[in-house]
């Protein structure tokens, strides 16, 4: 089976689109795809340390190893290992002293582009402001140190201080505001019932949302960030498309027609929100419109159409219909009109997740009785299988920079959450606790 | 320049819809009757549609201050607000009802119809097994049933719900050809999420492959 090699990250998207090459391989039951972009670099960064200025040992080591880790998953930066490069880091204080200026000169001598280093303080006997955070940021090409920030916060927000500061970083060299804030909504076992969980980005912090002890599937983001859509049944009987607010828990149902109410998704700016429901019989596509609760059916066919994704301009929707046989992803302005089905290899293409960039469409592929992840460009001419190995990868949702996926999968026997580089590369485990987690759903960035 | 351009063309399609497209087969379901005179207005009286909050992002909201050569001291919150969820008494009950429905249907005897892989079609054996439950359900005249799809773990949870659906309703339309009333008959697909047996093997997927009666209790 061919290689599967792409770019390095996906560094703008629209640059991406103009300057990829597709090589598009024929014949086989899977097309991969090689795309080469030469003229990318990631910029190379270098962290001095976190030094410990009091308070316990484990303190700039945890907010050094979650530096590293966005850092790296920011996929605008290459993480350079600055000792590998003869660089010994001294405690560089703000940047302005003599010892400060050998670094930065070493430091720009080896081509490395960023310098960060910083400093961390636990006043154990204060409450409310009991850690602090210094980050400083040098940047090679101005030879000067060009900022940082100062963090307060209680011991529980520590990751957070870094999470904040890698966005800051992101945001200073791409114009985006980065993804280390953004949250996982997802699905997991608690007894026999299946609940809302909401966990960062990178797995830490899970908190429980709902706890009703039957079912919730399939949440969705509002663009906002502050509800979730989701299915659940009412009384256990009856399908309902539910809505949660986080911050509060307050919870009501938004779609209550009968039969099906299922894969519920937001438009962009949230004027809408494209379902399927089997209530005039089988199950059809339908768009509330959130402002008149006017409902509109989009789909008029005898087979099963489900699971619709918005382009990001909002205009196109992407869901699967069964009207050919099995499952295939089909396209669609989002009133419904100009249908046309985008997938033709295999017989089970399913679970479409329209990119934030607009340039690609990830869903579930079937190959050799597996169901694995596979990206193709909204006009078909590219497609690409993601991951390989046994099992059922499914739900994948894309990060707000559209650099990566979170997807479930049981390739490891139950299913886990996993995060995966949209070129296929750095498969992440994000969950490690319980017997099912699944139906992941990355928020919008903050 | 291009922004306007985009706006025309968004106001067209919007125009074109509202026209009606000729050869468009689409309708329009109105579930309370008059979509006009509702317009803007965040009613929740329409039956099936419930109330819509305000999602529109807020600028500026990232909280992003950008990187300052003095930076003053930023207070960082827990980020997102989650709320404390309560473990509810929600939970407790549904068990309870579960245990009771369980009970009842077992009581009953009324026996599962399993299904081909991808599959909806009703077997002979299914056949035999519906006929006899078909039976019971006619001489408990005031007993009510929940027919539920269920679906193996291989394909994806979206499609596994559609496919259960279509496995309950092929349930209860043999039920209804041997005539058992269809208003004692609701229908409901749990897809994949409520499997009966967990082991990653054909043996498991055989079982979890099945329409299944279970006697409602309670409401």
């Amino acid at each position: 089976m061919t290689k599967v090699k792409m770019i390095s990250a996906w560094f703008g998207g629209v640059l991406f689109l103009a300057g990829a090459v597709g090589i598009l391989e024929s014949g086989a039951a899977d097309v991969f795809l090689e795309v080469t972009r030469p003229d990318f670099q990631k910029i190379s960064l270098g962290i001095a340390g976190i030094q410990n200025g009091g308070g316990p040992e484990w303190l700039g080591g945890r907010i050094e190893e979650v530096l590293k880790k966005d850092v790296k998953r920011s996929l605008v930066f290459d993480l350079v290992d600055l000792p590998s490069l003869g660089i010994t880091p001294s405690n560089i204080g703000n940047g302005t002293g003599t010892g400060s200026k050998a670094v930065f000169k070493q430091v720009a001598e080896k081509g490395v582009s960023v310098l960060v280093w910083g400093k961390a303080v636990m006043k154990e006997a204060q409450k409310d402001a009991d850690v602090n955070m210094e980050g400083f940021v040098y940047d090679s090409g101005s030879d000067e140190v060009v900022g940082g920030k100062r963090y307060a916060g209680s011991p529980s927000v520590v990751r957070l201080m870094a999470h904040r500061f890698v966005d800051e970083l992101v945001f200073r060299y791409t114009g985006e505001p980065g993804i280390a804030r953004t949250k996982i909504a997802y699905v997991a076992q608690q007894g026999t019932a299946r609940e809302l969980f909401v966990m960062d980005y990178d797995g830490y912090d899970a908190r429980q949302l709902t706890a009703d002890g039957f079912l919730n599937l399939m949440p969705q983001w509002s663009p906002d960030r502050r509800f979730l859509v989701f299915t659940a049944y009412r009384d256990r009987n009856t399908q309902t498309i539910d809505m949660i607010e986080l911050a509060t828990g307050k919870r009501w149902t938004l779609i209550s027609l009968g039969g099906l109410n299922i894969t519920p998704a937001l438009s962009p700016d949230g004027n809408f929100l494209a379902f399927a429901s089997s209530h005039e019989g089988n199950s059809e596509l339908y768009r509330l419109d959130t402002r008149t609760k006017t409902i509109q059916r989009l789909t008029v066919n005898p087979s099963g159409d489900l699971s619709p994704s918005w382009s990001p301009n909002g205009r196109e929707l992407v869901f699967v219909s069964d009207r050919g046989g099995g499952p295939q992803l089909f396209l669609m302005g989002s009133d419904g009109t100009n249908v046309r089905r985008l997938t033709f290899d295999g017989d089970y293409n399913a679970a479409p997740t329209w990119s934030p960039r607009g340039n690609w469409i990830a869903y579930v592929c079937r190959t050799q009785r597996e169901y694995k992840l596979c990206v193709i460009t909204p006009d078909g001419q590219k497609r690409m299988q993601l991951t390989t190995g046994p099992g059922v990868d499914d739900s994948p949702s894309w990060s707000p920079d559209g650099r990566h996926l979170v997807f479930s999968s049981t390739v490891e026997g139950k299913s886990h959450i996993y995060m995966i580089d949209a070129d296929g590369k750095d498969l992440e485990r994000l969950t490690f606790q319980g017997t099912h987690n699944s139906a992941p759903s990355w928020s919008p960035a903050s | 320049m291009r922004k306007t351009l985009c706006t025309f063309g968004v106001a067209l399609v919007a125009s074109a819809a509202l026209i009606g497209m000729p050869g468009c087969s689409k309708k329009s379901v109105q579930s309370g009757g008059d979509a006009q005179s509702t317009q803007g207005k965040a009613d929740s009286s329409k039956p099936g549609v419930g109330s819509y909050p305000d999602t529109s992002v807020q600028p500026g909201g990232g909280g992003l201050r950008g990187l300052d050569k003095n930076p003053s001291e930023e207070r960082v919150g827990s980020g997102t607000m989650l709320a404390k969820v309560d473990p509810s008494s929600n939970a407790g009950r549904q068990m309870d009802e579960i245990r009771a429905e369980q009970a009842a249907s077992a009581a009953a005897g009324l026996r599962d119809v399993f299904f081909a892989y991808d599959s909806w079609v009703i077997t002979e054996e299914g056949r035999q097994a519906l006929s006899r439950d078909a039976e019971w359900i006619k001489s408990n005249s005031n007993a009510l049933l929940k027919v539920e799809g269920h679906c193996d773990e291989r394909g994806t949870s979206a499609y596994n719900l559609v496919l259960g659906e279509k496995r309950a309703k092929a349930v209860r339309n043999y039920l209804v050809e041997l005539g058992v009333g269809a208003n004692r008959l609701s229908v409901v697909s749990y897809g994949k999420e409520r499997p009966s047996c967990t082991e990653h093997a054909e043996s498991c997927y055989q079982q979890n492959r099945r329409g299944h009666l279970a006697v409602k209790v309670g409401k």
